[in-house]
């Protein structure tokens, strides 16, 4: 088993820097595992191609590109088809505009698919894989859009695409208010694209973003295995395994949610929503809709979405500390149960309401801001400036790392306790050192570094984006609360506008661009989209 | 174990300073014929005597201050002050009780305007000039402390101000003496100049002569209730604006620009960054108060320029209310009062060249994504960065924030609404002083607050001063065992 070369590669996941496996530089050149392999393969498997035609050249191939795109877009053709039979079965209007949609979407998929054809197998360099991920994310939610428009429902244009937007990057802020009375194709097409949005991310979080090494993900290379002294599980065994967790989970929540009393439909609808952080309801009243059994089936199964998936993946919990002693996931629960405690005494405290039910519906709020679902159970709106707060800053707070949910995520601002610790100890004995450590590892530098510039880039965005929100209209608690929201893709606000019992609606046009491009940036997890924007993407 | 009586030895010396500056208040009040000068002598001859106990009872011989006794003696020099400057206004004409007292003079001495005193157009003259005279001893200590305590202690990436890089390494460091000559020369000589420039554009001497002092600190307390908008005087505002604006910027430079190197406010990244954003921040303003408010171009400029430098500055000056305002504007005065001036100067705030630093780290991420093994350097001021001043500025700002959060959730647990609740805590950590809306907005009077209110903001006001890490080390076990 210790084959020496077999070992030397398993190594270089280093996560310092000095090996990488996304690698289109020149040193990288002649190392054929130093790629994000398409169709996801074994990244050990040596290339038969030349090195200059995976693409160190000059320009830019984007043939590779375009052709996962059209692959992408034929799955959600596909997709598109189960609202267009669930319409057609339920005797709704709205089955044709989804067959045409699909149509159109499986004819532009195919177009590319075949028109960018590689003619032998193709690897994917660090700037295409940039450029797949935004692209991929920006296509479909432009293919989801048009059911929306030309439905019944009659949205206009920038309305279908906030509302797809919303529903792919998981957000579930929605402009559509009606819901109770809407088709049902319409409403499974929302749950739909949550899950699907959900399932793409949890992909993408657990084969690209490490590989990337975006914000310090490249850190859960290593929870891949390396300690157990084998050959590191391929990456796409690991997306799969953890995309059946996600499917076998929903599945799960489903049928709790059946038993605590949901009609079928509203059962898998709400499960979807919920397993990808997402929060498209059926109901405009969303989860106040049911009653408390249900609520707290939502409450479960939005803890558990959030929660790092690919740690329940049984083949990599080998030579892995147990579930329990995942720092990140004891962190994430801490923090739950405590604000779900405190914001429950509080209301509690402050209203005619008695404990059981201050406490469930604090529990309820506070998973769904953490988790960045954005479900209600309560309106907020009376709850005082405390429990405003508190929510606004558990909407930056996000989920645990290998969910679907957004935010900051937890492990980054356990990296960034320990920065501030460091600092003060390093105030105290200027000549100590000092170790960052995650799940008992030393941290290197780079992901440091790099978890470092991702929050920082965070809190610039929101900056910015609130900025811009209030320039397009909106008052300051919309605006900040909108922007944390978009940004995290939690899909709920404070105030009056976009709070617990109001929709984005209202908002002007600009104010709905700008939200929809701030969740597709938070959903993608900022460098992806901004390394585009820099000069040096496009030189070479 | 640690040794505090070279600390307190050194409060000694500062409570008889202390001490002497309530003189001048006594003085105009005797000069004026108010009944008051009588508080502020027996003020100072309590300060004195406990100065004067303290710096001869802890006299231990002279020794170079440890880290731990720097932080301690940073510390105590900013809360022990506080405590005696108070006296005046307890035992005073306003009658304030402990809470309120204490929390005007630290107000006052973190250069905050946060003010629980209503009808100020009816004080006697030795108070006013004694909150005018606090934020300017403030404003001094945080320039001393922004200068040589900070940078040398490390304290958030300050070391990125050490006067050695400052001056260039290849000079022999000022004597420390030296610098505080240069130093004190420019802001007395700062405040002078405004003063002068209030004067001369038709203010009143007394009143010239408070505001001088509290816009060069960029306190903000003022002599009227509407602030300078009292006056309604377009010199005026001019005058205060570009005082705000001036106290902003890193008073070395003003130093190296006095020997002529004039280039020095141009090459200066973090110069070039404060001025940008004001100008940016001004002409969105502008824009809002022409189109949301129907102003006219004039006069919007000259409320838009002033409210931006005041909160960009920390200052807390207005010249017109804007309680309800709503949307643009109190976003961009919240996150300009975040953002604060430049290092070196009198403001609060998080600082513009912390940002930059950020920046430069995340832009150098941003490349190392395409090329994992090229080796970018992250730059400041065409020095490169080093790496653990990056992280000190990272927890610095993690710090920041967690101190926000702490202070916001704090003040909306004792009944605040959201709006005032965010913008009270970014008013307090950020020296600024007034936050948004009806109850604490320019308008409004901290008066009303619960006094857990009060005594949050004034803690908020003080590690934001401080800069959070000389205060908070003292409440990390680590510090006292040893």
């Amino acid at each position: 088993m210790k084959d020496p070369s077999s070992l030397s590669l398993c190594r270089d996941d280093s996560w310092g820097g000095v090996a990488d496996d996304v690698g289109a530089n020149w040193a990288d050149r002649d190392r054929p595992n130093s790629c994000v392999g398409f169709p996801l393969d074994s990244p050990r498997e040596p290339s038969h191609d030349s090195p200059a035609k995976w693409g160190v050249s000059a320009l830019l191939d984007v043939r590779p590109v375009l052709f996962i795109n059209g692959f992408v877009l034929l799955i959600l053709a596909v997709a598109m088809g189960v609202p267009a039979v669930v319409d057609a079965a339920t005797d709704g209007a709205d089955w044709p505009v989804f067959t045409a949609a699909a149509a159109a979407a499986a004819f532009l998929g195919g177009a590319l698919m075949f028109g960018a054809k590689p003619t032998a197998r193709f690897r994917l360099d660090i700037r295409q894989s940039l450029l797949v991920t935004v692209t991929s994310w920006l296509l479909v939610a432009l293919a989801a859009a048009p059911p929306f428009a030309f439905s019944t429902l009659g949205l206009s244009a920038t309305d279908s695409v906030f509302e797809a937007m919303s529903g792919l990057t998981t957000t579930g802020a929605t402009v559509i208010v009606g819901l109770d009375h809407a088709p049902s194709g319409i409403l499974l097409w929302r749950a739909l694209l949550n899950w699907l949005g959900g399932a793409g991310f949890i992909v993408m979080a657990a084969a690209i973003l490490p590989v990337l090494r975006i914000g310090g993900m490249q850190i859960f290379r290593m929870e891949a295995g390396d300690k157990a002294d084998r050959v590191r599980p391929r990456v796409s065994q690991l997306a799969v395994a953890v995309t059946a967790v996600y499917a076998g989970l929903t599945a799960l929540s489903a049928v709790a949610f059946w038993l605590a009393g949901m009609d079928d439909f509203d059962a898998v609808c709400h499960a979807m929503a919920a397993l990808s952080t997402g929060g498209f309801s059926t109901s405009d009243a969303s989860l106040a809709h049911w009653g408390s059994a249900v609520q707290w089936v939502a409450v479960a199964s939005m803890v558990v979405a959030a929660a790092p998936l690919p740690l329940l993946v049984a083949p990599w919990r080998r030579g892995h500390p147990p579930l329990s002693e995942d720092s990140q996931l004891q962190a994430y629960l801490t923090l739950l149960v405590s604000a779900a405690a405190v914001l429950g005494v509080w209301r509690w405290a402050t209203s005619d309401w008695e404990l059981a039910d201050s406490l469930r519906a604090a529990a309820f709020t506070v998973t769904s801001t953490a988790t960045t679902t954005g479900f209600v159970a309560a309106d907020i709106g009376p709850w005082g400036g405390f429990a405003h707060v508190v929510l606004f800053i558990l909407a930056f707070t996000g989920g645990c790392s290998g969910s679907a949910a957004g935010g900051v995520k937890i492990f980054r601002w356990q990296v960034l306790t320990q920065l501030a610790e460091v600092h003060i100890k390093r105030l105290l004995h200027p000549h100590g050192v000092f170790v960052i450590d995650f799940n008992r590892r030393i941290l290197p530098e780079p992901v440091v570094d790099a978890v470092l510039a991702f929050v920082v880039l965070y809190m610039v965005t929101f900056a910015v984006h609130a900025l811009a929100l209030t320039a397009a209209g909106c008052d300051l608690v919309t605006a900040l609360s909108g922007s944390a929201a978009a940004l995290g893709n939690v899909g709920r606000g404070l105030g009056g506008i976009i709070g617990s019992t109001g929709s984005w609606k209202p908002l002007s046009d600009a104010a709905k661009w700008i939200a929809t491009f701030e969740m597709l940036v938070g959903r993608l997890e900022l460098f992806t989209v901004f390394v585009l924007f820099t000069p040096s993407y496009w030189r070479e | 174990m640690l040794d505090f009586r070279p600390v307190l030895q050194i409060v000694g010396w500062l409570l008889v300073g202390l001490a002497a500056a309530m003189l001048i208040p006594a003085a105009v009040d005797l000069a004026a014929g108010s009944p008051e000068w009588a508080v502020f002598a027996l003020s100072a001859g309590l300060t004195l005597f406990v100065g004067l106990a303290l710096e001869a009872g802890m006299r231990s011989g002279w020794r170079r201050l440890s880290v731990r006794q720097t932080y301690l003696a940073t510390a105590l020099c900013w809360v022990v002050p506080c405590a005696f400057a108070a006296l005046p206004f307890a035992f005073g004409k306003p009658q304030l009780a402990v809470t309120d007292a204490l929390f005007e003079a630290i107000c006052g001495l973190t250069t905050t305007n946060a003010s629980v005193l209503a009808g100020l157009d009816h004080l006697p003259p030795g108070l006013l000039l004694w909150r005018g005279l606090l934020q300017w001893l403030g404003g001094a200590g945080t320039l001393a402390m922004a200068v040589a305590v900070l940078p040398a202690l490390r304290v958030g990436g300050m070391q990125m101000f050490r006067i050695e890089m400052l001056m260039g390494g290849d000079k022999a460091a000022p004597r420390a003496t030296r610098l505080a000559t240069t130093l004190g020369s420019i802001y007395a000589g700062l405040t002078l100049a405004v003063g002068l420039l209030l004067w001369l554009a038709g203010m009143p001497g007394f009143d010239a002569l408070v505001h001088a002092m509290a816009t060069v600190s960029t306190g903000g307390f003022s002599t009227w209730d509407s602030s300078i908008g009292h006056f309604d005087n377009v010199r005026i505002d001019l005058v205060v604006t570009l005082g705000m604006v001036a106290s902003g910027m890193p008073f070395l430079v003003f130093a190296q620009a006095a020997q002529g190197n004039v280039r020095a406010l141009w090459r200066d990244a973090q110069l070039r960054w404060y001025f940008a954003i004001l100008a940016a921040a001004t002409v969105a303003m502008t824009l809002w108060l022409i189109f949301g408010l129907h102003y006219e171009f004039r006069t919007a400029l000259r409320h838009g320029a002033f409210t931006v430098a005041s909160a960009m500055t920390g200052t807390g000056f207005s010249t017109i209310d804007y309680s309800y305002w709503n949307g643009l504007p109190t976003a961009l005065l919240l996150f300009t009062a975040l953002l604060g001036g430049c290092a070196g100067s009198t403001t609060g705030g998080i600082k513009i060249f912390r940002l930059q630093l950020l920046l430069a780290g995340a832009m150098v991420q941003m490349r190392r994504l395409l090329r994992p093994h090229a080796v970018v350097i992250a730059r400041f001021n065409r020095r490169q960065i080093p790496k653990e001043a990056l992280e000190a500025v990272m927890g610095f700002v993690f710090v920041y924030a967690l101190a926000f959060a702490a202070l916001a959730m704090g003040l909306g647990l004792l009944g605040l609404d959201f709006v005032t609740s965010v913008s009270g805590a970014v008013g307090a950590l950020t020296n600024f002083g007034p936050g948004l809306g009806p109850v604490i907005g320019p308008a409004g009077s901290f008066a009303v607050l619960s006094d857990p209110a009060k005594w949050l903001l004034g803690a908020g006001m003080l590690f934001g001063r401080l800069e959070m890490f000389p205060l908070l080390v003292l409440f990390i076990p680590g510090f006292w065992k040893q």
